[in-house]
């Protein structure tokens, strides 16, 4: 392009000028297309015979954040391939799209689900970031937004709206508070270490325990903070160990974090029975990575495979059959139990959607579900039991996380006024509440 | 002024046409969305082209540049700030970020230069995880509204239009100036120019402005778009696919940025729900692409259509500014 | 933070992250040495070595056969991405890298479709079982062996290096390709199969690397992004610079993270930025 173009330049930058001031003066008159009015988000108007409920389900299914993606789909499918996808003459129709746990293809994702695929209700997807981006996209064309995983706090606090329901899971925060409470009393600790992810979610989960443990009496000697590309964490075990700690507490958002942490603790021989992991930390993921060296490892989460209940039996054995052996995560109840709930207002009151079928699931409370007795609060957050869990070796020769304390109708808020807890900044390093 | 030039005229211009008109199809919104998310990939991977192209200095940092600028808006947004205050300051955060990026990797070239770029970009990463008083945290900042009517998204996609054209002109012009011709210069032997007195540090530095403020650029265009940004708009995934487009659409063309975006963009988000393993298949066009298609699209088609007219190749084809031969193995660079 | 206790134990964590980051920074710096390709499919090599590894151990109980299943097949895989599609695009630098990223997503992607997302490790009958003790002094033996191999490997490679002909013939061809085809030695095949070396170093490293951290989708990129730091700081090429990389990085990882937890995110890119800040091309890197 250089040396038999020497004249160029000045038609090129000719051409840019007109260029752009064709688009400018383009913009004066609106497409045809925009003129026309909105096409209603909701699909509620449309008067069909039989009706369906079109669900678009966002999730990573592939890339770094596969495994719980595909799991929080498996969780969803489960339910509708083991009750029917029909409920009370509505037909639940779920499109699943993929979005690599990247916010920017979250957000495309939504839009096609809404103006293409004409969607009544948004569901997933899974990472913080990318579900408070997608509940927000959501709240602006009508549509509601069910959160079967993503934990952030302020997707029901901070940026909660009308049309956002945290149905799958709870906020890092309220999910840990229990532990804290039960580390102090019954778990019979004074002093304690704690070593969370250094973002937004270890954050609040570390601001939930530290606050039921200092509320219970107990004293947090010293707070380490991992960063979550973190692979060896050696350095932070011989931290932990030289903090000389009564107990530790460790909260990581799953993956690789949980099992390296174990290995490098139990590598330097010291004791599990100090030990408190968070929902993630000890998820079925890890349980499977590190096997029977950590029968009796004791964890604090909303989700408790090992617990004795009708409804956790059927979904244990359902998806037993469908992965070939494996007991259910976190992931998987999270997509399973926001089944139930569609289904289960679907079920009382026909087809819904919008506002309606929000608070169908926000105004009702389901007993005996999967997490145990579940309702809502006015921030369409879950309220539900929260259990200390142990690593309990079954006759199968599956690992469960089998309830040894529970905490009944544990909200988000510890006792405070929501007003004024909504005051206070968000949880950080420096900020424990 | 030649009978292909002229073709490649009304190539451009069709083409140009065709993008005016795409509102005009009667497509829904979310097309147009799509249509916008290329641009505005085409726009930050034109920077990373310039860089790498006339300069030979492929970047693995311009994600993050462009995430600063992002940051910078959403910030300003946060303080209730107007929307000319946000530019101001993403144009300002834009500056600072590329002065620094250009001043710690102006001594290195090849792949240390990608290094020092990566390293770079990986520290804005971390501080956009840290720092969550002003950047969100892992949370982001959401609710970053566009100025005026421009969340229409017809509107916006014209806007989106205009400002690529315009700097992929601007990118053309410098680069078809005696600045361009000195940074190529620079790229094929750095020890000629600086024994004919060419101040090499300051070369490298203004080649390093002028990409970054298009990157940033592309931040403020990609926050008012998405209306959010987080820190994986600064990971280094991001700044991997931004040269890959770069590579796919044919390092150093004026249209092969927005090739490599549109691929890139299409097989994400659309291919995607068709393809369970889009992620292989993202990889296998890579792939394809080198083997039969080595200077990207862009840079290959012309020499196809040479071949099939049973023309000598002599001249080279317009908008083949860098043979891919010509950005060889790094430390050629470093001869005293 | 500064019981003798404690630094020991650093200092052991400091050498033993060292020693798996000089497993997977040999390979790729070997690699760039002879042939100037940045593997981008390092990471995934690993990765792909790690599976087969833990796979086998799982299967077998024994580490040694573990870890020669996944060199081989590793070696394999790198061979034929070696003589099927590098040799194609032979000396350009950009296409290589393009090829080599083409092949770690799409590597990457089928492990996942294979292997399944769920992080795994080496199982504890394949690894090494209990601690070093000395007075209050704890340590696991199986990051002392990893430290051993480590060494090991190191020692070999320089061996191999100095003392034999395919180190002579490896070294002309470091210096001038020229002259490996003037010695009468049929230089592709040097090429593809110091390839095939370094993707079985990575191999050895996933396996063994199996049994500190776990192997699942993402740590192709996080390892590749740790080679490529330590690489650079010590200077391409030169493997006496990836090993003062990885235990550089190691010992800095270690110590800053419990010392100046506030730059925990930048522990590794913060001092390879300052390296090439003060010298662009490593410390060891030829300047000349």
């Amino acid at each position: 392009m250089t040396s038999t173009m020497t004249t160029a330049p000045r038609r090129w930058i000719g051409l840019v000028g007109l260029a752009a001031t064709a688009a400018l003066v383009l913009t004066a008159c609106a497409p045809p297309q925009a003129a026309e009015p909105e096409p209603d988000a909701g699909g509620g108007t449309e008067a069909a015979v039989s009706e369906t409920l079109k669900v678009g389900y966002i999730s990573p299914v592939t890339g770094n954040f596969a495994v719980a993606g595909q799991e929080m789909v498996d969780g969803w499918n489960l339910y509708w391939e083991l009750n029917g996808n029909e409920v009370n003459g509505v037909t639940v129709e779920t499109i699943v799209e993929d979005d690599a746990g990247n916010p920017e293809i979250s957000l495309t994702k939504a839009a096609k689900l809404v103006e293409q695929d004409e969607v009544d209700v948004l569901v997933g997807p899974l990472l913080a970031n990318t579900a408070l981006a997608v509940a927000e996209y959501a709240e602006s064309v009508g549509v509601p937004n069910l959160h079967p995983v993503a934990a952030s706090d302020d997707l029901t606090q901070r940026n909660a709206n009308g049309l956002t329901v945290r149905t799958g899971s709870m906020g890092g925060s309220q999910a840990n508070y229990p532990g804290g409470e039960w580390a102090a009393t019954e778990g019979g600790f004074d002093t304690a270490v704690t070593l969370c992810a250094d973002y937004a979610f270890g954050w609040e989960s570390c601001a939930g325990f530290v606050q039921g443990f200092q509320d219970n009496g107990g004293e947090v000697v010293e707070q380490l903070w991992f960063p979550n590309s973190t692979t060896d964490f050696s350095t932070y075990v011989s931290q932990i160990q030289a903090a000389g700690a009564d107990m530790v507490y460790v909260a990581t958002a799953g993956g690789a974090p949980g099992p390296n942490f174990l290995t490098s603790y139990l590598g330097l021989g010291l004791d599990m029975d100090k030990l408190l992991l968070n929902c993630c930390a000890a998820d079925q993921g890890t349980l499977r990575a590190m096997g029977d060296q950590i029968v009796g490892l004791k964890s604090v989460s909303y989700w408790a495979e090992g617990r004795e209940s009708e409804a956790v039996a059927e979904l244990i054995e359902a998806y037993k059959e469908f992965s070939g052996g494996n007991v259910p995560g976190a992931y998987i109840a999270g997509g399973y139990i926001t089944a139930s709930l569609v289904a289960s207002v679907l079920e009382e009151q026909g087809y819904l959607t919008g506002e309606e079928l929000v608070s169908a699931i926000t105004e009702s409370t389901f007993e005996d579900n999967i997490f145990g007795r579940v309702s809502f609060d006015e921030y369409n957050n879950t309220v539900g039991p929260v259990y200390i869990r142990e690593v309990v070796k079954r006759d199968d020769g599956n690992l469960y996380n089998t309830p040894i304390a529970t905490y009944e109708d544990v909200d988000q808020w510890f006792g405070q006024d929501p007003e004024e807890a909504l005051q206070q900044p968000n949880y950080s390093q420096d900020f424990q509440g | 002024m030649n009978r292909r030039m002229l073709v490649n005229l009304a190539l451009l211009g069709l083409l140009l046409v065709v993008l005016l008109a795409l509102p005009y199809f009667g497509v829904s919104n979310f097309v147009l969305g799509l249509a916008s998310t290329i641009l505005i990939a085409a726009v930050l991977a034109s920077s990373v082209n310039f860089l790498g192209g006339d300069g030979g200095m492929v970047s693995l940092g311009h994600g993050a540049i462009a995430a600063a600028s992002a940051y910078a808006v959403g910030w300003a947004s946060r303080q209730g700030l107007d929307s000319m205050t946000q530019v101001l300051l993403a144009l300002v955060v834009t500056l600072v970020v590329s002065f620094l990026y250009g001043l710690l990797s102006m001594r290195t070239s090849g792949i240390y230069f990608l290094m020092v770029t990566l390293a770079l970009g990986m520290l804005i990463y971390g501080l956009a995880f840290r720092l969550s008083s002003v950047t969100g945290g892992e949370n982001g900042i959401s609710g970053i509204a566009a100025p005026g009517n421009l969340h229409e998204e017809w509107i916006y996609y014209y806007v989106v239009l205009g400002i690529f054209v315009i700097t992929t002109g601007a990118l053309w012009v410098v680069s078809s100036s005696p600045f361009g011709a000195s940074l190529r210069g620079l790229r094929d032997s750095e020890s000629r120019m600086r024994s004919l007195g060419y101040s090499v540090a300051q070369y490298k530095l203004s080649a390093f402005m002028i990409s970054g403020t298009v990157a940033g650029i592309a931040g403020v265009l990609a926050v008012w778009h998405t209306n959010f940004v987080s820190p994986s708009s600064a990971g280094v995934e991001r700044s991997v696919l931004l040269v890959v487009m770069v590579i796919l659409g044919g390092i150093g063309t004026l249209l092969g940025p927005l090739i490599g975006a549109a691929v890139v963009v299409l097989v994400e988000n659309v291919l995607s729900s068709y393809v369970d393993r889009w992620p292989t298949a993202l990889g296998l066009i890579f792939i394809l692409v080198i083997l039969f298609a080595r200077a990207g699209v862009a840079g290959s088609v012309p020499k196809v259509l040479a071949k099939l007219r049973g023309r000598s190749p002599s001249a080279t084809p317009p908008g083949d500014r860098s043979s891919p031969e010509g950005t060889a193995v790094p430390d050629r660079n470093h001869n005293p | 933070m500064f019981e003798p206790v404690f630094l020991a134990q650093q200092v052991l964590n400091g050498l033993s992250f060292g020693a798996l980051l000089f497993l997977l920074a040999s390979g790729l710096t070997l690699v760039f040495g002879l042939m100037k390709i940045v593997n981008m499919a390092h990471g995934a090599f690993y990765l792909l070595g790690g599976y087969i590894g833990v796979v086998i151990a799982g299967l077998t109980g024994n580490l040694l056969l573990a870890v020669i299943t996944a060199v081989i097949v590793v070696a394999a895989t790198a061979f034929i991405v070696e003589v099927v599609l590098l040799r194609f695009v032979r000396g350009q630098e950009l296409p290589e890298v393009l090829l080599t990223i083409g092949v770690s997503f799409v590597i990457a992607d089928l492990c996942l479709a294979v292997f399944g997302g769920d992080p795994q490790n080496l199982p504890t009958t394949a690894t090494i079982p209990g601690a070093l003790m000395i007075g209050d002094l704890v340590y696991p033996w199986y990051r002392i062996f990893v430290i051993g191999v480590a060494v090991a490997i190191g020692l070999g490679l320089a061996f191999v290096q100095t003392r034999t002909r395919i180190g002579a013939v490896v070294r002309a061809g470091v210096d001038d390709r020229e002259i490996i085809s003037a010695m009468g030695v049929n230089i592709a095949w040097v090429f593809t199969g110091m390839f095939v070396v370094g993707a079985g170093l990575a191999a050895l490293g996933g396996t063994i690397g199996s049994g500190m951290q776990s192997i699942l989708p993402g740590v192709q990129n996080e390892v590749l992004l740790y080679a490529l730091v330590v690489i650079i700081i010590g200077g391409l090429g030169s493997v006496t610079g990836a090993a003062v990389g990885s235990v550089l990085i190691g010992l800095i990882d270690a110590f800053a993270k419990a010392w100046i937890p506030e730059l925990a995110y930048f522990t590794i890119f913060l001092p390879m930025a300052l390296v090439l800040v003060l010298r662009p091309t490593g410390l060891f890197g030829r300047t000349a």
